[in-house]
């Protein structure tokens, strides 16, 4: 049976981990975390017999927008050692999803979540953590705070040109981001989609340096290709670490770039067609070997890849030639 | 099954779903193999076990198949009845709807296939995008590539 503490042992506990003009005076209990919008910043939380107090809910980077606050996924402080957690409570959202013209259903699915921290547990390239029932039997996931940027931020922060990225920094983004994607295969061996595969949902740790998957609470409904929309995920990550970020017609246009007029339909990507995916034609010295993996993914591709080991052994054929 | 049977393209498989295009299957094979003798035809839909992720509790997925097997039997028997309609003796149609574990349909109805020995399959083209396909794959292109030992009709 999970001990309850009483506010004055409670306060005395947080003491431990937070200056004193920062403890609140009284906390707001929760056993039961259904209503995540009730839990907020200074409650405390009881789960598995651990104690964690509330700090900010977690945001996620939107694509032009700002910031989305996710009010189910909360940064907490575990109480019994002072180690930051993610505590991501259950949100059961189903919604279809569209790349394109296409539509299908995803779901968020708590159950799939912990089912792959068991999994990866021993894997430096996932976010590690466990899950827990609450009171109410929501499966919790507690998470272990990765300190780091996600990828994404990392590779536009990069302040120098093209050249220069791709031939010196290139190749260890690339040789972690294939760490990524055995990752992904070895959750396809077993069974399990990542599902919401994209360029933020890396985080790299700025304690081990090591890239690793963050969010795989979404599954969705798969047609013959069970892993197909991961692997276009992870294509479309390959092309924007290739590029240095999405090489937009837009800015081609606007820049009056001289190899416009050598883009066509066909070097697009497939689905998002106003990002060109032929990155040779734009930056000449991409290898051959590199151009036709992302080839695969453009609208004029006539083969896809049917699994991850396909990409993988793509890759790792280029790496060792280099 | 007899020996014959495992050689013979007259053991047909068609391997069916809810949509038009798995009715054009059916009504083809009527249209061309109907009131001919010596044809054998199983029409098969193989029930993919649903992910346990999109069900709250194991009662509502068990509830959720059965409805879905419900539905699907009453579409094979309307199929299996669009064959004898066409002159095939009732003896030589079947339906089967097993409930699979299914990652690949595909693959499912091939493991049928090599399973039952049918000489030949038939399947009703997806009319999907080349989009779509690469990204969510296609039944029949898969079969097509895949199938071994055996006739693979795609009916437009």
């Amino acid at each position: 049976m999970a001990k309850f503490f009483s506010q004055s042992e409670l306060r005395e506990m947080i003491s431990r981990w937070l200056p004193p003009r920062k403890i609140p005076k009284r906390f707001r209990i929760h056993r039961d975390t259904t209503e995540f919008f009730r839990v907020e910043y200074d409650d405390v939380v009881f789960l598995g017999g651990k104690t964690y107090l509330i700090r900010h809910n977690a945001k996620e980077q939107r694509f032009g927008l700002e910031d989305e606050v996710k009010f189910w996924v909360k940064r907490a402080i575990d109480l019994t050692n002072g180690s930051l957690k993610i505590l991501k409570l259950v949100f059961r959202e189903k919604f279809v999803a569209k790349i394109g013209d296409i539509e299908f259903e995803c779901l968020r699915s708590p159950r799939k979540e912990a089912r792959i921290l068991d999994l990866v547990a021993d894997s430096h390239n996932f976010m590690h953590g466990f899950s827990v029932k609450d009171a109410r039997g929501n499966l919790v996931r507690v998470l272990d705070f990765i300190k780091g940027d996600p990828l994404s931020l990392h590779i536009q922060r990069m302040d120098m040109d093209h050249e220069t990225y791709f031939h010196q920094h290139f190749p260890q983004v690339l040789d972690h981001y294939m760490d990524c994607i055995r990752a992904i295969y070895f959750l396809h061996q077993h069974g399990e989609k990542h599902g919401d595969i994209r360029r933020d949902h890396i985080l790299i740790d700025s304690d081990s340096g090591h890239y690793r998957w963050i969010d795989f609470d979404i599954n969705y409904r798969h047609r013959e290709n069970i892993y197909g929309y991961d692997l276009f995920g992870l294509g479309n990550v390959l092309v924007f670490l290739v590029g240095k970020g999405d090489l937009l017609l837009r800015d081609l246009k606007h820049e009056g770039h001289p190899a416009l007029s050598r883009v066509n339909e066909d070097d697009l990507n497939m689905v998002f067609t106003n990002r060109v995916v032929n990155l040779k034609k734009i930056y000449p010295y991409v290898p051959d070997s590199l151009n036709r993996v992302l080839m695969h993914f453009s609208k004029g591709t006539t083969w896809f890849y049917e699994n991850t080991a396909q990409l993988l052994e793509d890759l790792e054929e280029l790496r060792n030639a280099a | 099954m007899t020996a014959d049977k495992k050689l013979s393209n007259k053991y047909i498989l068609i391997a069916v779903d809810e949509s038009e295009n798995a009715r054009r299957a059916v009504s083809y094979v009527a249209e061309l193999l109907g009131g001919v003798e010596g044809f054998e035809v199983t029409i098969l839909h193989v029930i993919p076990l649903p992910e346990e992720d999109f069900f709250l509790t194991a009662t509502e997925k068990g509830k959720w198949l059965s409805k879905y097997k419900v539905r699907i039997d009453a579409i094979l028997e309307e199929y299996r009845q669009i064959l004898i309609g066409a002159g095939f003796d009732p003896k030589y149609v079947s339906v089967r709807s097993p409930t699979r574990y299914c990652p690949s349909m595909a693959e499912c109805i091939l493991a049928e296939r090599d399973e039952r020995e049918y000489g030949t399959i038939v399947v009703g083209r997806q009319g999907l995008s080349r989009t779509e396909e690469f990204i969510f794959g296609s039944i029949s292109s898969k079969i097509v590539t895949h199938a071994r030992n055996c006739t693979v009709w795609v009916v437009e």
